[in-house]
């Protein structure tokens, strides 16, 4: 395996970002993110990120295209991505996990999202093993391999005082190829991964929901929720957007920005009525398009047991509870 | 805390074999030994799932605009910041104070479950900064109290060194502090949502439609948010910390809050939201000696 020491990835990541736009896990602000890689900023590698890297293919505001009124006809006018390519370094195998989940929802079935797909057609992924889960992970639980990530251009794993890195697709060939020079060659073994603390057993959680879109269980796992945001805007697996505008006098901004479920305006109707009008059935939805309605229409959970929810939900409303105790109801 | 948490069951045991309480709420273990979560008990055999620990942090006050229409009575465990907040409700008309049978501990000062995670397991976890702050360790109103008083000498006056520090940089500065801090925000509105002094049927922010915010995610909307909300709890928020607690980013939302009870403390004279019920709020009324430099 090709090696690089912990201590002089900078240089690596220096002469990447001759190539690329690198993007790094790194501390900011009393939180941490992926923030363009500059010299100075600081990188962690111990421990994920706490705002998943979506924004980076999804951001939080989006703009779409601009109108403008000349007389009595509109001009529409495209908004364009910056050029050039971007490199994502350190991604997790969860959050590799959610961008499988975000292809299938803007890549598949017909459609295709240009705005996404412009943003995942410009980045290149090194993802990062985990050598010591945090306590809130439970992504094994979720068929996820913390060691290996689905979709990744490069896999890098975390030896220790090393990093050890693997060219996985032609885009990963070319990486390695920038930077095999400051690399050197030693028999290094993929890592075993640490233990999890967090536990549950998600095995036929799906097929078990078929039938409990009525159970008396949503109304006692909603009961403390205060439909927040929170779980969904640092989930890396929720998508849900709004469209809205700018007006300024004859220009307007379209635009679109992340909505939740947990919100009572996401289903607000024009004329006052509201389907979903409690947090029961607000809660129900969350847990049931993550855990059935997703996999039914695309084979795999809309959750990659990344932990970010529980570590922001301020009043632990904790979903390997929620899985248990939809797999204990009658 | 292991005697009070056998006591609490009783308590809440009893009110419900009584009929007394339809449903009571506390605090259960969550899934961390860090972590509690609000629980709702209606059944007596479920009592004890009840626990007291040094991480019973959440203020439960506002779970009580989801009983407001209850046939019935809630029982409900209250510790100084809780206690303040069901007094927040019912001044606000929010809540019938015949309505709930409180039952009051003293609360210790709770631990911080943030630093908690990231210390790990064998470190000696400080205070929350909320609890470090918090002047009113002891229930203002109970029906019941459980375990004894501390009867704490509180500092008379809150501590706003912190904004007093800030008062004293430049425009620049200061907006740079802001802005850093707001351009993180996510606008998920847990602040908000976790606040007891938040009880609008309808808020502001949820009426997207009428232009007031924008839902777009940028460092102004997101200060107007700050702000408006700041402002719509000024002169009731309970200096409970909650809203601080549970930013998703860490913002320091308790800078904004204690900036306006120290105004309001300065211009009509010194003010604890939330001891009782009846005297009329400093921003709620018109009065003669009221400054008005401004008209
Ligand atoms: S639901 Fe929670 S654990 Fe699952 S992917 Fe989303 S944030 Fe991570
Ligand atoms: S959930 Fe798994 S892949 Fe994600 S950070 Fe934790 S251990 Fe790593
Ligand atoms: S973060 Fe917690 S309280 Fe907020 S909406 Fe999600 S589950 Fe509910
Ligand atoms: S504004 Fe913050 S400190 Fe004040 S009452 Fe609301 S949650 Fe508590
Ligand atoms: S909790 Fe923090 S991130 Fe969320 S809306 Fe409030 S200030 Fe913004």
């Amino acid at each position: 395996m090709l090696v690089v020491l912990k201590a002089k990835l900078k240089d690596i990541l220096n002469t990447l970002a001759e190539e690329y736009k690198v993007l790094v896990p790194a501390k900011i602000e009393d939180t941490s993110k992926f923030i363009s890689y500059k010299d100075n900023v600081d990188i962690i590698l111990d421990e994920n990120v706490k705002l998943s890297p979506k924004d980076v293919f999804f951001p939080q505001t989006e703009k779409m295209y601009k109108m403008k009124t000349v007389k009595t006809s509109m001009e529409l006018e495209n908004i364009t991505d910056e050029a050039g390519k971007k490199l994502l370094f350190g991604v997790r195998s969860c959050d590799m996990k959610s961008l499988d989940c975000f292809d299938q929802v803007f890549l598949t079935k017909g459609y295709i999202d240009e705005f996404y797909k412009n943003k995942r057609d410009s980045v290149v992924t090194i993802a990062l093993s985990c050598s010591q889960p945090m306590q809130t992970c439970f992504c094994s639980a979720m068929g996820v391999d913390s060691q290996k990530a689905v979709g990744a251009d490069v896999q890098a794993y975390d030896l220790g005082d090393k990093i050890g890195l693997e060219a996985i697709s032609d885009e990963g060939s070319k990486v390695i190829e920038l930077i095999k020079g400051q690399l050197t060659e030693e028999g290094a073994e993929v890592p075993q991964p640490g233990e999890f603390y967090l536990k549950v057993d998600a095995d036929g959680v799906s097929e078990k929901l078929n039938g409990m879109f009525e159970s008396p269980i949503w109304d006692d796992v909603s009961k403390k929720c205060l439909n927040c945001g929170a779980c969904t805007y640092v989930c890396p697996t929720c998508h849900c957007f709004d469209i809205s505008q700018e007006v300024r006098g004859e220009n307007v901004t379209k635009y679109r920005c992340w909505d939740s479920c947990m919100f009572g305006e996401y289903t607000q109707m024009a004329g006052g009525h509201n389907p979903r009008p409690t947090k029961k059935e607000r809660v129900r939805n969350r847990f049931m398009h993550k855990l059935n309605y997703f996999p039914d229409r695309y084979n795999m959970l809309l959750c990659t047991g990344c932990g970010r929810c529980i570590n922001v939900c301020p009043v632990n409303l904790d979903i390997t509870s929620v899985i248990k105790q939809i797999k204990e109801a009658e | 805390m292991v005697d009070l948490t056998l006591e609490i069951r009783k308590t809440a045991k009893e009110l419900l074999e009584k009929g007394e309480a339809k449903v009571v709420l506390g605090w259960e273990k969550g899934n961390f030994p860090y972590s509690t979560t609000p629980v709702f008990i209606d059944k007596p055999e479920d009592t004890e799932r009840l626990i007291w620990d040094e991480y019973c942090i959440n203020n439960l006050a506002l779970y009580m605009l989801d009983y407001k229409h209850l046939d019935g009575k809630v029982g409900i465990f209250v510790k100084g910041c809780d206690s303040r907040g069901i007094n927040r409700l019912v001044q606000d008309k929010q809540l019938d104070r015949e309505k709930v049978i409180l039952i009051g501990l003293s609360c210790p000062g709770m631990k911080d479950e943030k630093k908690a995670k990231e210390l790990g397991p064998n470190a000696d976890i400080p205070m929350a900064q909320k609890c470090q702050d918090c002047r009113y360790p002891d229930p203002v109103v109970y029906d019941v109290f459980l375990g004894e008083k501390q009867n704490k000498k509180v500092p008379e006056k809150i501590d706003t060194s912190d904004v007093e520090e800030m008062e004293t940089k430049s425009p620049d500065e200061k907006y740079r502090f802001f802005t850093t801090n707001y351009e993180k925000c996510l606008r998920c509105y847990a602040c908000r949502n976790v606040c007891p002094a938040c009880n609008c049927k309808e808020c502001i922010f949820d009426q997207t439609a009428t232009g007031w915010l924008a839902k777009a995610n940028n460092v102004s909307n997101n200060m107007f948010f700050a702000l408006t909300r700041a402002m719509h709890v000024g002169g009731r928020c309970i200096e409970c910390g909650e809203c601080e607690r549970v930013c998703s980013v860490n913002i320091p939302i308790m800078l904004l809050n204690k900036k306006i009870i120290k105004d309001i403390n300065f211009l009509f004279g010194d003010y604890d939201a939330g001891l009782e019920t009846e005297e009329r709020l400093p921003l709620g009324g018109y009065d003669y000696t009221d400054p008005e430099e401004f008209m």
